[in-house]
């Protein structure tokens, strides 16, 4: 009965008090354990001050310890999820590069629009292509890692990876007045799985208009 | 004469482009960009173009049909029994609700009946669909059927034992489905953790109803098992693969747990004045501001 007395005490003195202070006083010690408390805390919650409470009831040693297989359970997920999240920010790492690759190849193949000689535009862009390859070499190493998990990154480099394959289809046009097959693509690449070919019809219309106005 | 041929090349990937979209499901909006572009075309020039390449683009694209039709129609058939595995966890878990001290045995004999039949009859259509890259492929068809069935299996082992059944346990229980040359479905981490995070919500109502029936022990043991949840997962949702959804879930929690909490602490704060049965609208009653449709 004395704690839940003591418990009372807390809980009005921390709902009805002005100054916040007090009760973060008493929570000090849980921070350790509540990486996000601050920023629940600081937001004006209506359901502040009863979470103050927790944290002192917490404290009595009334209630049995959280089961150590539970504790154990989720220290695997964390540390899942910590492998994952470094694995996606490699994954970011190499798509960044793969986008400034891109960006260097579609400023040069815009001088199409300009008239300029075709095999000289495709030149420039074509230096761009063995240093996409060796990036989605880099891609492919990182994606071996987690077998099976393709998919789960997959949203990470698809957009870009599209706009290759659409550049790339289009100064295979260009060369040959034909469409790339995605074999083809896949050579220039060295890739291992079907992406974006929806993306062509895009680009390829996008010129004849502007060379028919 | 640049002009005469892209206009036929695009005609041409226009025609293959659409036999294709009208063959799949496939989304329509970038048709439309190439459609115009052809029909610009069209009426701008009139001399055909080379017809060398226009079977194999023809075969290209009709194999490129066939595969999205494959795909498309296996999701359509994931989405149904994703759809009958919620509903059916749902009467698991509206199943073990009813669950007092009086009729405890024969709530949790049904309700394990009950997870055994989804299982058997409807996770199993998963494990036939679901090979190889398609588990994290086409994870948005079926994640929430998933998730609702760690919600109501997790559930029951919580009120037959009064703890946390584990992934591996849950996912041990769902290797006898498949045959040993296919690949077993497993219940990734996401999907387990985002059913745990609705399992608080059933907890809630639990809680409040065990006490409603005087059980208030049982109430302080739910206390403490949510409080721990919470404890665990919010060291996890900023690690999670777009945790937006698993943060709703998270302000969801933290409300339910203090739902929990109030109750219990106003059961033992006002233990000797407390009435079983008072109505949510009676103002001293610790129940006000938990609405009817949340009990």
């Amino acid at each position: 009965m004395k704690s839940a007395l003591r418990n009372a005490y807390y809980f009005t003195l921390s709902r009805y008090s002005l100054n916040p202070n007090p009760s973060l006083l008493h929570i000090v010690p849980f921070i350790s354990t509540f990486p996000s408390l601050p920023s629940v805390l600081s937001r004006n919650h209506p359901f502040r001050s009863p979470l103050c409470a927790t944290l002192m009831t917490g404290g009595d040693s009334d209630s049995p310890q959280t089961s150590p297989s539970l504790e154990k359970q989720f220290e695997k997920f964390r540390v899942q999820l910590e492998d994952s999240g470094s694995l996606r920010e490699r994954i970011r790492a190499v798509v960044l590069e793969i986008e400034s690759a891109t960006r260097l190849m579609q400023a040069s193949l815009l001088l199409v629009h300009q008239s300029k000689p075709i095999p000289e535009v495709l030149q420039k862009a074509n230096s761009q292509i063995n240093v996409l390859k060796d990036l989605y070499n880099k891609l492919a190493e990182v994606v071996r890692e987690c077998p099976g998990q393709y998919y789960r990154y997959h949203g990470d480099w698809r957009s870009e990876t599209q706009m290759v394959v659409s550049l790339l289809a289009f100064m295979h046009w260009l060369e040959t007045g034909n469409l790339l097959m995605h074999t083809e693509a896949e050579e220039k690449l060295g890739c291992i799985e079907q992406f974006g070919f929806c993306f062509r019809p895009g680009g390829l219309s996008c010129w004849c208009l502007f060379h028919v106005k | 004469m640049l002009l005469c041929s892209s206009s036929a090349a695009i005609r041409r990937i226009s025609v293959s482009w659409l036999i294709m979209a009208n063959n799949s499901n496939f989304k329509s909006h970038r048709l439309s960009r190439s459609d115009d572009a052809a029909l610009a075309l069209e009426s701008s020039t009139k001399r055909p173009g080379t017809m060398s390449t226009h079977s194999s683009l023809k075969d290209a694209f009709s194999s490129y049909a066939d595969h999205l039709n494959a795909l498309n129609e296996k999701r359509e058939r994931i989405v149904k029994a994703s759809r009958d595995v919620t509903m059916n966890s749902k009467k698991v878990i509206f199943q073990v609700h009813r669950i007092s001290k009086a009729n405890r045995e024969e709530v949790l004999e049904k309700a394990e009946k009950d997870l055994a039949a989804v299982r058997d009859q409807h996770i199993s259509r998963l494990v036939k669909e679901l090979q190889g890259t398609d588990f994290w492929k086409l994870r948005r068809a079926y994640s929430p059927g998933v998730q609702e069935y760690v919600e109501a299996a997790t559930f029951f082992k919580f009120c037959q034992t009064g703890t946390l059944l584990n992934l591996d346990e849950i996912n041990a229980s769902l290797l006898s489905l498949s045959d040993p040359s296919l690949e077993p479905l497993q219940i990734n981490l996401l999907d387990y953790l985002l059913g745990l995070a609705d399992l608080t919500g059933e907890l809630m109502r639990l809680a409040i109803g065990r006490i409603s029936d005087g059980e208030v022990e049982y109430s302080e043991r739910i206390c403490q098992f949510v409080r721990d949840i919470y404890r665990e997962l919010t060291l996890l949702v900023p690690l999670m693969d777009d945790g937006s959804d698993m943060k709703t879930k998270m302000d969801t929690m933290l409300q339910s747990v203090v739902k929990i909490e109030n109750a219990c602490f106003s059961v033992r704060v006002r233990g000797s004045e407390y009435i079983p049965l008072l109505g949510s609208s009676d103002p001293s009653s610790f129940l006000v501001g938990v609405s009817d449709a949340e009990l």
